[in-house]
């Protein structure tokens, strides 16, 4: 596979209920890592479904591989998967095996090959005993891993990951960036920890709903970094808006 | 289509998982299973169509064998007693709950949809189970209104008036939450 | 998600769901019909005869299930106590005893997936009036995925309720509840569509 995927982003703005997320923001990238950047509530999330077609932008076109993704979504399957900051908010069956094979029988698979690929994806990540475990009975970063399995078994030419480690320990961490680094697809990776983005090659720093900085990642760490410490240093918690 | 799917699923939960937690405790003590609440809560917040079927979604899982009625009963068993007409009835008490809730628009949010509680959890309700009663003990009306109406009553009242309340609480702290106010499916 | 089919395996658990269900059926319907004490109370003996059969470990769980019937058979004997109609109120109360437990004992000796299958099939014909039979399945899935969540959730608020609070939670909790429940429900529909949703 090893495909590269194109984004191309155009006159992009997203609005919800009047409140202004994404304001004018162009684009145009094609490499296999890609990491987002920006402070909690800086749009990086909306920007992460609106790439991933699960909300349609309010003005301004995003085409993924040259589709729309919003609105072609059988299309989506194959093209994109996106993996939520909170497993709680992706899982939708009872069991890790029903969970993984849903995507599967979702892109078209009949019952017997979806459940022929779901346990290959656990040999894989040698966890074929977790087939007909409960969800519930597993801990945050067994949840974590069982979401990664269910997109990573769709096999989707670009993965979209939304602050994929939040909240996980070390090793479990450890465990997630080494499975996504084999990963043959594109990535695209939100965060606001640039220490999540090592392997990346190419950086869009996300401020207030647009675009603040593009470039690799020697270019956008360094400024990134000192305007984050330099902010960290002010109150504006305090400050509501909207 | 996958909204609606997944809030008629989660308000299933929502009933059984009522059954489940630790008893409320109202102010003057007395402990009540909030799970008949549930039921008028499915009307009143999501209207009549979508509350209808999360009810009966949850009645049918109970049939299942799926212990989620208070106490963690469930299965054939509770659809054989003469009692069995309240089961029958949630959908229904349901559905009018929201079909009040969605025809009554102006006025206090808390206030209608204890009205619709009343009308649909309680009204509409016992106007399944105690001819379903009368039938299946059998049972003339005297006796089944003694025997499967009364007992439950005062408690069925408390829940009503909960329901408006906690639903008013809702549509205050987010209307949108509201949907049998927002937007009919 | 535990089910309330038996873990103690009978015979009874390999005959197909739908036979279990005709029979229980029409042997509900005869007990409806019988007007007779004694032909009432030898129905009882044969269904108790049926719990027996597997051991005791599953006889001793079906009396369970149906001791929390109690509170009926109170109602039931409180009223024809006072209208003095006795015979009459043993044969209902013996009546109900043997509906419920014959109607356990097929809950007991069905696994739930079966069950699903049985709604799945009555429900095929309700497909020309609108009905999506896989939006049916995936919520039954859904449901139970989302109960020990919902749990957790009420257990939390609980806890936080009672961190500040000398008294036991009230009604007001079942508000931030709710409101959390919609908040998944949000993320849920979200990531069933990341998924495909329902594409046919």
């Amino acid at each position: 596979m090893a495909k590269v995927s194109q984004i191309d982003i155009r006159d992009l703005s997203y609005t919800i209920e009047d409140k202004q997320i994404l304001d004018g923001m162009s684009l145009s990238l094609a490499e296999q890592r890609v990491g987002v950047v920006g402070r909690n509530g800086s749009g990086k999330s909306t920007f992460a479904r609106l790439v991933a077609g699960l909300v349609a932008p309010t003005k301004g076109t995003i085409r993924v591989n040259d589709l729309n993704l919003a609105k072609d979504r059988r299309a989506a399957m194959g093209e994109v998967g996106i993996l939520f900051q909170n497993p709680e908010h992706q899982i939708i069956f009872p069991t890790v095996g029903e969970e993984i094979a849903f995507g599967l029988q979702q892109q078209g698979a009949s019952k017997s090959a979806a459940t022929e690929a779901m346990l290959d994806i656990l040999d894989q990540f040698s966890l074929s005993h977790w087939k007909e475990a409960y969800i519930a009975t597993l801990s945050q970063g067994q949840k974590h891993l069982v979401t990664l399995m269910s997109v990573v078994a769709m096999k989707p030419a670009l993965l979209v990951l939304d602050e994929p480690f939040a909240g996980l320990d070390i090793p479990t961490k450890a465990q997630m960036k080494r499975y996504l680094n084999l990963y043959e697809g594109s990535l695209l990776h939100i965060t606001h920890d640039p220490g999540d983005l090592e392997a990346y090659d190419s950086i869009i720093w996300i401020d207030q709903g647009r675009i603040q900085n593009v470039g690799s990642k020697e270019e956008v760490f360094p400024v990134y970094l000192e305007a984050m410490n330099r902010l960290g240093e002010h109150d504006d918690l305090a400050d509501l808006s909207g | 289509m996958e909204r609606n799917v997944v809030l008629i699923a989660l308000f299933a939960a929502l009933i059984a998982a009522l059954g489940l937690v630790p008893k409320l405790t109202l102010g003057s003590g007395i402990p009540i299973t909030a799970q008949s609440m549930g039921i008028m809560l499915c009307g009143t917040v999501l209207g009549a169509k979508r509350g209808a079927l999360a009810v009966l979604l949850f009645v049918v899982l109970v049939a299942a064998g799926l212990p989620l009625l208070a106490g963690g009963r469930g299965g054939l068993g509770v659809f054989t007693t003469p009692w069995a007409g309240f089961y029958f009835g949630f959908p229904i008490a349901a559905f009018v709950a929201g079909y009040v809730m969605e025809k009554w628009t102006s006025g206090n949010v808390s206030v209608i949809a204890g009205v619709a509680a009343v009308i649909g959890g309680i009204g509409a309700l016992y106007l399944v189970a105690v001819p379903y009663y009368m039938v299946m003990k059998p049972a003339g009306l005297g006796e089944a209104i003694l025997t499967a109406m009364v007992p439950f009553m005062p408690g069925d009242l408390i829940k009503a008036v909960l329901a408006g309340l906690i639903t008013g609480a809702l549509y205050k702290a987010r209307p949108s939450s509201v949907l049998s106010r927002t937007n009919a499916a | 998600m535990i089910s309330l089919t038996s873990p103690v395996r009978t015979r009874a658990h390999d005959w197909p769901a739908p036979f279990k269900l005709f029979a229980l059926a029409v042997a509900t319907f005869v007990l409806f019909l019988v007007n007779d004490l004694w032909l009432m109370g030898a129905a009882l003996a044969v269904t108790l005869g049926l719990y027996a059969l597997p051991g005791a470990v599953f006889f001793k769980a079906g009396i369970r299930r149906l001791k929390v019937l109690w509170p009926f058979l109170v109602i039931l004997g409180v009223w024809h106590l006072v209208t003095a109609t006795y015979e009459e109120g043993a044969q209902i109360i013996l009546r109900l005893l043997a509906a419920v437990g014959l109607a356990n004992l097929v809950t007991m000796t069905t696994a739930l997936n079966e069950m699903i299958e049985v709604i799945r099939w009555l429900a095929t014909p309700l497909r020309r009036f609108g009905l999506h039979t896989r939006a049916l399945e995936l919520a039954i899935a859904l449901v139970i995925r989302i109960l020990p969540t919902l749990v957790d959730n009420g257990t939390r608020l609980s806890d936080a309720w009672r961190a500040r609070s000398r008294r036991r939670p009230g009604w007001r909790v079942v508000v931030p509840f709710t409101l959390l429940a919609l908040d998944d429900a949000d993320h849920l529909a979200e990531a069933l569509r990341a998924r495909g949703g329902f594409l046919e």
